[in-house]
């Protein structure tokens, strides 16, 4: 066979940290979490994973998946609807053993059939809550040349405030620093370590061999172990060789509403939006939106503004989804407005995000501060 | 099973009078209103109408038309049974031939249509801007036991003699067919669209492939053999919109008219009546902290740094500080450098205007014409391309282009 595709298939926690967000996610989960006027968090890993030729991508979704499921669709959009592995979309209760699961060890033990009949030798697994462009190639040549048994990218930052306070109700909540020895071999893993400064911070992406996933999976399923990483990584760093993949390339990781505001608007500089993007296309459902029209002339400052608006009034450092309509008079700022919301004339929005479908009625005001952004949920009216 | 009704799209039209723009692919390919091709628009109505099945019949330059309609799923018209189908001309036992003209497009496809054993067969140009119902105008072939109906509209009487004209009664019954007339007896003038019965259709094609004195087309020969036969023919009057964007300036018209849906009558902002397209897949467009946008219409991966007044600029098209576009159409990818002046003109995908370059002018009372920049031309910098120039190669450095 021509060797275009890698050889690996692709494993995506959608759910992981979902309760960081619980504003975003009361009816979504993090991988269908809108970001950067267009796209879902999962347009960026899957769109990575198919650049790099892996074709074979499993799911594995937890709970509020309605809407991921219906972004995905037959996954064409992302070149996923194959004859040969595809999209795979796992929910709960799919099959006898497939249950809602409490941690990585229990949602890979509930496909480890699936995993028994692919013909991939590496896997990748990845949560969805770190946007990027993501070079699964370099990852897995690194990990070769190094011969471990598994490789973990990470990178060298610091541990963001969000996870500080982190009260972890389930295991894909958690958070895990790294520690090599000179020959960049991990030594230890620690967990929701509270630690100041740059620290090597998981991404929680992870490459190792199918046969060996699921030996580890199969045993630590029958001892009952439900951390991936607490429970198999890292009482196994002995025996088991444990590699980090230092990636340095543009992330954007959401831990927080906060840190949701600052990455979309971080966008809004060109050098960091082409960071992101200039790597390789990434893909999302197409909505078939006409072009944005602007109106008169209304003010537009510093502005990502996707297809279908329609422009009447004026816009400063703001970044607007599909289908939003700001009437005349209308003054929006330093606000990411999600797609079909509606800001009605002589409205004044400042520091706000409105999810999708809301409405702010004529002449009203908001304003949050860039701290503490004001979250108008979707489908409301003000 | 058989489809009650589907549509043959003619989409061979090299455009001749857009050459610029039409080198290398065919009229129905050029790009339209910041995200389009004009063949979206037959393909979207067909979709909208309940349409299912499309053959497109190619010709001339059908590279980038073939590519660009794929499998149809953009359309919605990657179908198990119908779908998309483009025809080029294709060789057979007895020889091979190019279409020799609408009708012989046809003729040449009949197998095509019979595999879907249609009872109507809807017949459409590829390069016409219009939102129709093609359901509603098959509802009125219906309606009138027609066997050939033909969608006219009104056109004002000193225009009259530049089309083809249908003479109907008070029952919508055409009597007489007048092409291009000096005296017009009638200001319904025909749009090109035609619904036949499908066994009328392919008796008549075939009657008329047989001649070899024919022309081959459905105006020359084919309908006035119709009349002669005194079939039963019916006008179908659509007030709609409807352009036939043949020339530059009819081409920038539509455009400017689509960001005016309130007075143009072409609204594209219409969920219920989609125009369909393949998606570019850049990011939303970004306006940057200095930039001036006005009554415009803007698409993904545009950056705008500049100035951008009452002008349509397509995917990944960008504005450098200090330019300044106005009235104009700037197609997919072209770039338009820091000080550029860039007014009332089209230029084509992928071009570049170098700075300080000055493209087209603000129409004068005796100058109105559109400058025109091909795909892919260069323009240097200090450059300029006077307002009627069309350009179709690169332009150097302060070179001047009238």
């Amino acid at each position: 066979m021509v060797k275009s595709q890698i050889d690996a298939l692709g494993i995506i926690f959608p759910n992981s940290y979902d309760n960081q967000l619980p504003a975003l996610c009361s009816e979504r989960l993090m991988a269908s979490v809108p970001f950067a006027s267009r796209y879902r968090m999962i347009d960026f890993i899957l769109s990575s994973m198919v650049n790099c030729g892996i074709e074979n991508i499993s799911v594995i979704v937890r709970k509020n998946y309605r809407s991921l499921m219906r972004h995905l669709g037959s996954a064409r959009s992302w070149d996923l609807s194959r004859k040969n592995g595809g999209l795979n979309l796992v929910p709960p209760f799919a099959e006898k053993t497939v249950k809602v699961y409490n941690g990585r060890v229990e949602a890979l033990a509930s496909i480890i059939d699936f995993l028994k009949v692919q013909k991939e030798k590496y896997v990748f697994i990845s949560d969805s809550n770190i946007v990027t462009n993501f070079n699964y190639n370099a990852m897995l040549d690194a990990h070769k040349a190094s011969g471990a048994d598994v490789t973990i990218a990470y990178r060298e930052e610091e541990i963001p405030e969000a996870f500080m306070n982190l009260q972890a109700t389930v295991s894909t909540d958690l958070y895990y620093t790294l520690r090599f020895d000179e020959n960049g071999r991990v030594e230890h893993i620690h967990t929701n370590p509270k630690s100041e400064g740059v620290q090597n911070l998981s991404m929680n992406v992870y490459l190792i061999e199918r046969e060996l996933l699921i030996e580890k999976i199969q045993h630590a399923y029958v001892h009952g172990y439900m951390y991936f990483e607490r429970d198999i990584l890292a009482p196994q760093l002995d025996s088991l060789k444990v590699h980090g993949f230092k990636y340095e390339g543009y992330t954007a990781r959401i831990t927080d509403i906060v840190s949701y505001y600052k990455e979309n608007m971080r966008l809004l500089n060109d050098e960091n939006l082409d960071a992101l993007f200039s790597p390789a296309p990434v893909y999302t459902r197409v909505r078939d939106d006409n072009p944005t029209r602007y109106i008169g002339s209304p003010q537009v400052k510093n502005c990502m503004v996707a297809d279908g608006c329609v422009i009447e009034g004026s816009i400063e450092n703001c970044i607007l989804f599909r289908g939003v309509k700001v009437g005349k008079g209308a003054v929006v700022k330093n606000s990411i407005i999600m797609q079909d919301t509606t800001i009605m004339d002589n409205a004044v929005i400042d520091y706000v995000i409105t999810d999708k479908e809301v409405t702010v009625s004529e002449g009203k005001e908001l304003r949050g501060n860039e701290s503490f952004p004001i979250f108008v949920p979707a489908y409301q009216s003000i | 099973m058989a489809k009650e009704m589907i549509a043959m799209i003619l989409a061979g039209g090299q455009g001749s009078r857009l050459y610029a723009l039409t080198q290398k692919l065919a009229k129905p390919a050029v790009p339209f209103g910041g995200k389009y091709r004009i063949i979206d628009f037959p393909l979207s109505n067909c979709v909208n109408s309940g349409i299912d099945t499309v053959g497109i019949l190619t010709q001339y330059q059908p590279l980038v038309l073939n590519e660009y309609i794929g499998n149809g799923e953009p359309w919605d018209l990657d179908r198990l049974y119908g779908g998309v189908h483009v025809l080029p001309p294709y060789q057979q036992a007895t020889g091979s031939d190019w279409y020799k003209g609408t009708a012989n497009a046809i003729y040449q496809n009949l197998s095509f249509i019979n595999r879907y054993d249609p009872e109507y067969v809807i017949i459409l140009s590829g390069d016409q801007i219009c939102k129709q119902d093609y359901s509603e105008f098959l509802n009125f072939h219906k309606e009138k036991g027609a066997e050939f109906s033909v969608a006219v509209m009104e056109v004002p009487w000193d225009e009259a003699s530049r089309f083809g004209l249908m003479v109907a009664d008070e029952n919508d019954k055409i009597t007489e067919f007048q092409e291009k007339p000096k005296q017009p007896k009638s200001n319904l003038a025909s749009m090109g669209i035609y619904i036949f019965n499908k066994d009328v259709l392919e008796k008549y094609l075939t009657e008329d492939e047989a001649n070899p004195e024919s022309s081959n087309d459905f105006g020359n020969d084919i309908i006035p053999n119709l009349l002669r036969d005194n079939r039963k023919m019916y006008a179908y009057r659509f007030n709609g919109y409807w352009k036939d964007v043949g020339t530059i300036s009819s081409l920038w018209e539509a455009n400017m008219e689509i960001m005016d849906p309130e007075h143009s009558g072409i609204n594209l902002f219409d969920d219920d009546w989609k125009i369909y397209s393949r998606n570019s897949g850049l990011t939303g467009h970004k306006i940057g902290a200095d930039a001036v946008v006005e009554n415009s219409m803007i698409t993904d991966g545009c950056r705008i740094d500049g100035s951008v007044k009452h002008s349509i600029l397509f995917a990944g098209v960008v504005v450098e500080e200090g330019a300044k576009v106005e009235d104009a159409v700037i197609m997919g990818h072209t770039v338009i450098k820091a000080g550029a002046k860039v007014e009332h003109c089209i230029i084509g995908e992928n071009a570049s205007i170098g700075s300080y370059a000055l493209v087209g002018a603000m129409p004068t009372e005796t100058e109105k014409g559109v400058a025109t920049v091909g795909p892919g031309v260069h323009i240097g910098s200090r450059a300029l391309v006077g307002p009627s120039a069309m350009v179709d190669t690169d332009v150097k450095d302060g070179e001047a282009k009238w």
